[in-house]
């Protein structure tokens, strides 16, 4: 992994078209800012990790609890 | 073709309807071949079971039952994954997540199911929208959609849920966006 260190207000280019600017630290928080083209995907790597958990917990789901689902709908 | 289920047993299948999810899904990506299971019980849940592994299978529905306001933006790099040239031969699923407690049972808004119906490819779609959730609760609407569903046979012919996609700039440009992350 390249490491690079960034003041403030500094900002660093990957490619031609990307570039990622330090807006803000407070303490042990940054905050960065992204210019990118408008296909460029951009997440938090935690929103992968959720949608991964999600996908793990959904495949659990078997015809029983279906079953007791299209129960509890029918209920009034 | 035959398939092995888990869930279904023994199930015959049409070579031509199985999607193929070139990337897989998150956190499955060594499995790429799919097909929907329409059980056609009254929970109108699909199921999207792979080929490849008869004990994977989401249970899957389309979102404008439970979310009529849904939209799915998609980038022009989605686009191109899935060879849509057209929103209209697309298809939108959201994965749901069905606890032992059922009412508690959500939807993934964050990441739905994309399929060409044409071409047969799927895509779990990552959304840039920062306000959908990976686990929405909808058992409530759900059960309003059903109750209205099964008592009012006019609109029963006229259930099926339009396609709530759409396409960001279809050319990909230069264009420069500032996201905050």
């Amino acid at each position: 992994m390249l490491v690079l260190t960034r003041k403030l207000g500094e900002s660093i280019a990957i490619d031609d078209n990307i570039k990622i600017v330090v807006v803000q630290i407070k303490g042990k928080q940054v905050r960065l800012g992204i210019k990118a083209p408008k296909e460029t995907k951009i997440h938090r790597e935690e929103v992968y990790q959720a949608i991964q958990d999600q996908n793990t917990e959904a495949v659990q789901a078997d015809l029983s609890s279906i079953a007791r689902l299209g129960e509890e709908l029918k209920k009034k | 073709m035959k398939v092995k289920t888990t869930r279904f047993g023994e199930l015959e299948v049409n070579p031509g309807d199985v999607l193929t999810f070139a990337e897989g899904l998150l956190g499955f990506e060594n499995l790429k071949k799919y097909f929907v299971v329409d059980p056609g019980d009254s929970t109108l849940i699909l199921w999207l079971q792979s080929t490849e592994d008869e004990k994977v299978a989401f249970p899957i529905i389309e979102p404008k039952i439970f979310k009529p306001d849904y939209i799915a933006k998609l980038l022009p790099a989605d686009l191109n994954g899935l060879e849509l040239e057209s929103l209209s031969n697309a298809k939108l699923y959201s994965i749901l997540t069905i606890p032992s407690n059922v009412v508690e049972m959500s939807a993934n808004l964050k990441a739905p199911l994309v399929i060409n119906s044409d071409k047969k490819i799927g895509k779990q779609i990552v959304l840039q929208d920062s306000k959908l959730s990976v686990k929405h609760e909808m058992y409530k609407e759900l059960k309003t959609y059903i109750v209205n569903y099964s008592s009012d046979d006019a609109r029963r012919t006229n259930v099926e849920p339009s396609i709530a996609l759409e396409a960001g700039d279809l050319k990909p440009t230069s264009q420069v966006r500032t996201l905050e992350v």
